[in-house]
């Protein structure tokens, strides 16, 4: 019998053996609670392509009169994205100085900022937005306020952990000759993390144009809400249409953000 | 950064010193120059976004009070419809992870085509990628709502709905892995005259497998959440529950409806964070 040479650490082989066992009692047991069957989307193969060549194809546009209406909810959804992301950016930067303990003047309370953080973030936006419609109503603003809360708590952890990564030294240092706290923000961890800071934003922004679209599908307005009202009005050839203007939003959006970043981490 | 900042002072020495006495700079003047022009464009953007958007601040903040009575009607758990927002949780979770699962599958074969360095056809990973990167663009409620109307009601629809979004993000991640893996490794596998798929099967996946782990890991916690607000435009699972409960103004069970997927995003959270310690 020829011995053979592990090609792979033994933990590595360790962590992936777990990993395809685990993943094979969760496809079993999955399928199991949801009798899913994956023959159901074989079977129905004809109606799918007789949705997307009948239904789907070829493109309609809406009526003239409302394709400046259109454009106009595309303007929207990204005014939403572009304005909470900032909004929520300034007030996240503010607390995520209290959320590191080597930064923040108490650092007691570094640890219930984070949680607080954890708390808004693991609710996704759209139960938030939920919750909201039913205290504030049904409108741009409560989708504004929607977005602003998970990003903020997004935002708040990766600036912590940007700023932990980054500048634990310079801010010592600085503290250790009597430099203030707004002194040590404004010349330590301003100049360091900055560009940081700045790559997590743009991302932010990426998310949250995706976002808000789904935002205004429940009442936040904007192209979501549009194209919602067209699929629900079995429209399905203009709301092709308006999917594939959402599609090149979301791509040049895309384009930019990595343009600015490439720029911005030079 | 740090490296950065050396960097910039190497440049910095080399430009011409224009003043007329030297003296020690207090500031930081190589700092990236793109900054704050950048800066003054987002405020600018932002400032013309918010009002464009019109909100009625005023009417907003009249009702800020009624967020803090919502609250304290969420907080008032009721456990009566604890079986159906069980089944609906496990009916949820179950869809999130047969989607990864099926899309891990999907991803690896079509990140295979669409990296270049497998094939090598860059027609091939050209047409992929730009497919995939269409399919990543639109949301995944609109995907969920189409194969709604495909489909009809059920898991089926939530599975290949969220597996739309899924392939595209993971076809797109798992090729950027493939790629880089050293073109030494391919070339060598090449001059022994293995085939292209096997010379993916044994050099090109294992290389790249603790990264497909990695990824795996990342975008089961986006699907959980994703999953949980495909309810609330019109599929079943929890975010229905939600979704029903609060426009019915059944407080307390839409609050123990949020506090569970609340408690299993987290706990979905805490599993990687722990595991990522371990093995990185």
């Amino acid at each position: 019998m020829t011995r053979r040479i592990p090609l792979i650490a033994r933990d590595l082989k360790r962590l992936y053996t777990g990993f395809l066992l685990v993943a094979v009692s969760l496809f079993l047991l999955c399928t199991y609670l949801t009798e899913f069957n994956p023959m159901v989307l074989a079977t129905n193969g004809d109606a799918f392509w007789e949705f997307i060549t009948e239904d789907f194809l070829p493109l309609a546009l809406p009526k003239a009169s409302r394709i400046p209406g259109i454009f106009s909810s595309v303007l929207v959804t990204l005014a939403l994205a572009m304005s909470a992301t900032t909004v929520a950016a300034i007030l996240a930067f503010f607390v995520a100085l209290f959320g590191s303990e080597k930064v923040s003047p108490f650092p007691r309370f570094a640890k219930a900022v984070r949680g607080f953080a954890t708390f808004l973030r693991n609710i996704p936006a759209l139960v938030w937005a939920f919750i909201l419609f039913s205290s504030l109503g049904i409108g741009t603003g409560v989708g504004f306020v929607a977005l602003c809360i998970t990003s903020f708590a997004f935002m708040v952890r990766a600036f912590v952990e940007t700023m932990e990564d980054v500048s634990q030294d310079c801010v010592e240092s600085l503290q250790a000759v009597g430099a203030t706290f707004p002194q040590r923000v404004s010349q330590a961890i301003l100049p360091s993390c900055l560009s940081g800071f700045l790559s997590w934003y743009l991302y932010c922004v990426e998310v949250n144009i995706r976002a808000s679209t789904i935002v205004g599908m429940v009442g936040g307005g904007g192209v979501g809400l549009t194209l919602f009202s067209y699929i629900k009005s079995f429209r399905y050839d203009i709301a092709l249409t308006i999917i594939l203007l959402i599609a090149t939003m979301v791509i040049v959006v895309d384009q930019i953000t990595g343009k600015l970043r490439k720029e911005l981490l030079k | 950064m740090n490296v950065n900042t050396m960097e910039y002072s190497a440049t910095a020495k080399a430009r011409p010193v224009s003043g007329k006495k030297p003296s020690i700079p207090v500031k930081c003047r190589q700092r990236n120059r793109f900054i704050p022009a950048f800066l003054i464009g987002v405020a600018v953007l932002s400032v013309l976004s918010l009002l464009y958007l019109e909100i009625d601040w005023l009417k907003m903040a009249s009702r800020v009070g009624d967020i803090g009575l919502v609250f304290w009607d969420l907080a008032h758990l009721d456990f009566s419809n604890m079986d159906l927002i069980a089944s609906s949780l496990v009916e949820t979770i179950s869809i999130a992870v047969l989607s990864l699962l099926y899309s891990l599958l999907l991803g690896i074969f079509f990140g295979m085509l669409a990296a270049r360095n497998v094939f090598r056809l860059p027609w091939l990973s050209v047409l992929t990628q730009s497919f995939f990167t269409f399919l990543r663009a639109v949301p995944t409620p609109v995907w969920v709502l189409l194969m709604l109307v495909c489909l009809g009601m059920g898991p089926e629809a939530g599975v290949a709905g969220l597996c739309v979004h899924t392939t595209a993000f993971f076809t797109k991640s798992f090729a950027q892995s493939f790629e880089s893996i050293p073109d030494e490794t391919i070339e060598a596998l090449e001059v022994t005259g293995a085939s292209r798929l096997s010379i993916f099967m044994n050099a090109v996946l294992p290389a790249a497998l603790s990264q497909i782990v990695a990824w795996a890991g990342m975008r089961l916690e986006t699907n959980f959440s994703e999953c949980a607000i495909l309810g609330m435009v019109g599929a079943g699972g929890i975010g229905y529950v939600i979704s029903n409960s609060l426009q019915g103004y059944d407080y307390g069970t839409a609050g123990v409806a949020i506090l569970l997927v609340f408690l299993v995003a987290y706990g979905i959270e805490r599993v990687f964070v722990r595991i990522k310690k371990k093995f990185y």
